[in-house]
C-alpha cells in the first residue's frame, strides 16, 4: 500500500473537492477543506517536501481556515445545508464520487490511461528515489531560490495580496 | 470611492496587463490575468444597484473560468514540452484549450453571450475600460502563441464572431450594446488574420481602440446611453452631431476614414493567401455592422428624431470636458493616407 500512497491520497483529495463543489453550507465546505488541506499536505511530503507540507497544515488550515470557519459561523443560518439534505447537493455529490469510482477504476485495470493527456496506469504515481538530489533537498532550495531570483514572483503576489484585500472590502462595502 | 483606493486599483489593473505582456513565463502571465481580473471587478462595480452586480459576477464568473482552462493549457504544455517559455505551444490540445480559453476572455463567439450583458450593466466609463483595455491582454498572448493555432477553429470563430457580432447589434436601441456587438465583430477581423499576418492584428486592434475610445468618450460628453438619447445631441452640441456621424462610418469600415485601414489590409491578406470566399463572406457580413451604425447616425445627426417637446432639453449639471477627445476624433477618422507606415509595427 505504501507504494500507492500518493494515489490514495489523492483519490481522497479529489473526492474532498467534489465534496466541497456540490455545495453544501460553506461551514461543512471548511470541514471538508481541512481534510482535502491535511491530504494536500501528505501529497507533498511523499515527495520530500516536508517544509511546504507544515507549511499547508500552519498557515492555510491553522490561519486561514480558521479565520474563515469563525467568520462563516458568525454568518450561518439557523439550518444549513448537509450533502443529504437537498437533492440537489446529494445529485451533484454522487454524481462526482461515481465520476471518480469509474476513472479509478479505469486506472487501476488498465495499462495505460490516455483522458486529456497519456500516463500509464498507476506506475506513474508512485515515487522511486531515482536521480541523485545531491547534497541538499529539492524542496528548500526551492523556496531559497523564491526569494533569491524569484523575488519578482513575491512581489506581485504580495502585490495582488493587498489588493484583494482592498478589492473584497470595497465589493462589499456597499452604498 | 475613496479616491486613493480607486487609484490602487486602477494602476493593478495597469499592472495586470502589464505583466501579461511582459513576462516570458506561462505561470507569470496568468497571474497578470488573474490580477487584471481581480482589480477590474470593483471598477466595474462602482455603482451599488444589482444591475452592476450582476454584470461584474458575470464578468468573473466567465474570466475565471478561462484562466482555469488557461492554467490547464499551461499545464498540458509543460507536461509535453518540459519548460515554462512563452513560445509556440507545443501539443495540439494544449493549443485548442488555450484558444478557447483566450477567445472566452475576448468575447470571440461561441463565448460571445457574457459581453453585450456586462457591458449593459456597468456605467459607460467602466465599460470604455472593459471594451478597449481588457482585449489588450488576451490578444498579446494570442499574437504570441499564433504559429501554432489551429486554424480551422480560429476562423471558424472569426467568421462567427463577425457574423454574431454583426447580426445581433441589429435590434438594440441601447448605446452600450451596439458598442458590445461592434467589439465583438471587431475581435472577429482581428482574429481572423491572426494565423496570417499577426501584424495585422496589431494594426486592428490599434485603430478599433482608438474609434471605440471616440464613441464612448462622445457617448460619455452627451450622457446618452439610448438611441432616443443620443438622438438629443442636435439640441446641446451641435457640432458632437457631425463627430458622431464620422466616427461611426469609420467604425462601419467606409473608405476615406481610417476604420477603412484595417479591413483594407486584412482582405489584402486574405487574398494573398488564396483564400477567397471567406473575406467575401467577411466583407457581406461587415455590412450588417454597417447597417445598425448608419442606423445610428441617422436618427443623431441626419434627422431631427421625433420627440415629445419637453424630451429636447436634456439636464446635466455642467459640461463635462474630455481632454482627449479631439485628437482621438481626428486619429479615427483622418489616419486612412498613413497606411503605409503600418510597417512600424513589425
Amino acid at each position: 500500500m505504501m507504494t500507492y500512497i500518493v494515489f490514495i491520497l489523492s483519490v481522497i483529495f479529489v473526492v474532498s473537492f467534489v465534496g466541497f463543489s456540490s455545495k453544501p453550507s460553506p461551514i461543512y465546505g471548511g470541514l471538508v477543506l481541512i481534510v482535502s488541506g491535511g491530504v494536500g499536505c501528505g501529497i507533498i511530503m511523499n515527495f520530500g517536501g516536508s517544509f511546504l507540507g507544515l507549511m499547508v497544515f500552519l498557515i492555510y488550515l491553522g490561519g486561514m481556515l480558521v479565520v474563515f470557519g469563525y467568520t462563516t459561523a458568525m454568518a450561518t443560518e439557523q439550518y444549513p445545508e448537509v450533502w443529504v439534505s437537498n437533492t440537489t447537493v446529494m445529485g451533484v455529490f454522487l454524481l462526482g464520487l461515481l465520476m471518480e469510482v469509474m476513472l479509478v477504476l479505469y486506472v487501476l485495470k488498465s495499462e495505460e490511461v490516455g483522458v486529456v493527456f497519456k500516463f500509464s496506469g498507476v506506475g506513474d504515481w508512485a515515487i522511486y528515489d531515482t536521480g541523485d538530489s545531491g547534497v541538499f533537498s529539492e524542496e528548500i532550495m526551492g523556496v531559497a531560490a523564491l526569494y533569491s531570483y524569484g523575488a519578482w514572483v513575491v512581489i506581485v503576489t504580495g502585490w495582488s495580496l493587498l489588493v484583494g484585500v482592498l478589492v473584497v472590502l470595497e465589493v462589499t462595502r456597499g452604498d | 470611492m475613496n479616491p486613493l483606493i480607486f487609484t490602487t486599483i486602477l494602476m493593478t489593473v495597469l499592472l495586470g496587463t502589464m505583466i501579461v505582456m511582459m513576462s516570458s513565463h506561462w505561470l507569470m502571465i496568468w497571474i497578470g490575468f488573474e490580477m487584471n481580473l481581480l482589480a477590474i471587478i470593483p471598477i466595474l462595480m462602482k455603482k451599488y444597484n444589482p444591475r452592476t452586480m450582476e454584470a461584474s459576477t458575470k464578468y468573473f464568473l466567465t474570466q475565471a473560468t478561462a484562466s482555469m482552462l488557461l492554467m490547464m493549457a499551461i499545464i498540458i504544455n509543460l507536461m509535453h514540452s518540459g519548460q515554462w517559455t512563452i513560445m509556440k505551444v507545443f501539443n495540439p490540445t494544449a493549443s485548442i484549450i488555450m484558444t478557447s480559453a483566450l477567445a472566452m476572455k475576448l468575447g470571440l463567439t461561441p463565448f460571445h453571450f457574457w459581453v453585450p450583458e456586462v457591458t449593459q450593466g456597468i456605467s459607460l466609463t467602466s465599460g470604455l475600460i472593459l471594451l478597449t483595455w481588457q482585449k489588450l491582454a488576451p490578444m498579446s498572448i494570442l499574437y504570441q502563441i499564433s504559429p501554432s493555432i489551429n486554424l480551422n477553429i480560429l476562423l471558424t470563430m472569426a467568421v462567427l464572431s463577425i457574423l454574431v457580432g454583426g447580426w445581433g447589434g441589429l435590434n438594440q436601441t441601447q448605446l452600450r450594446k451596439i458598442m458590445a456587438y461592434s467589439s465583438i465583430a471587431h475581435m472577429g477581423w482581428m482574429t481572423a488574420v491572426l494565423a496570417y499576418n499577426p501584424t495585422l492584428t496589431m494594426l486592428n486592434m490599434l485603430i478599433y481602440i482608438m474609434m471605440t475610445l471616440t464613441m464612448f468618450m462622445l457617448f460619455i460628453h452627451s450622457s446618452s446611453t439610448t438611441t432616443l438619447s443620443l438622438s438629443h445631441t442636435w439640441n446641446k452640441t451641435p457640432l458632437t452631431t457631425t463627430l458622431i456621424l464620422i466616427t461611426l462610418l469609420s467604425m462601419g469600415g467606409l473608405p476615406p476614414l481610417s476604420g477603412f485601414m484595417p479591413k483594407w489590409m486584412i482582405i489584402q491578406e486574405l487574398t494573398k493567401n488564396s483564400s477567397i470566399i471567406l473575406p467575401t463572406l467577411m466583407a457581406i457580413m461587415a455590412l450588417l455592422n454597417l447597417y445598425f451604425y448608419m442606423r445610428l447616425t441617422y436618427s443623431t445627426s441626419l434627422t431631427m428624431f421625433p420627440s415629445t417637446n419637453n424630451m429636447k432639453m436634456k439636464w446635466q449639471f455642467e459640461t463635462k470636458r474630455i481632454t482627449l477627445l479631439p485628437p482621438l476624433i481626428v486619429m479615427s477618422s483622418l489616419l486612412l493616407p498613413l497606411t503605409p507606415m503600418l510597417s512600424i509595427l513589425d
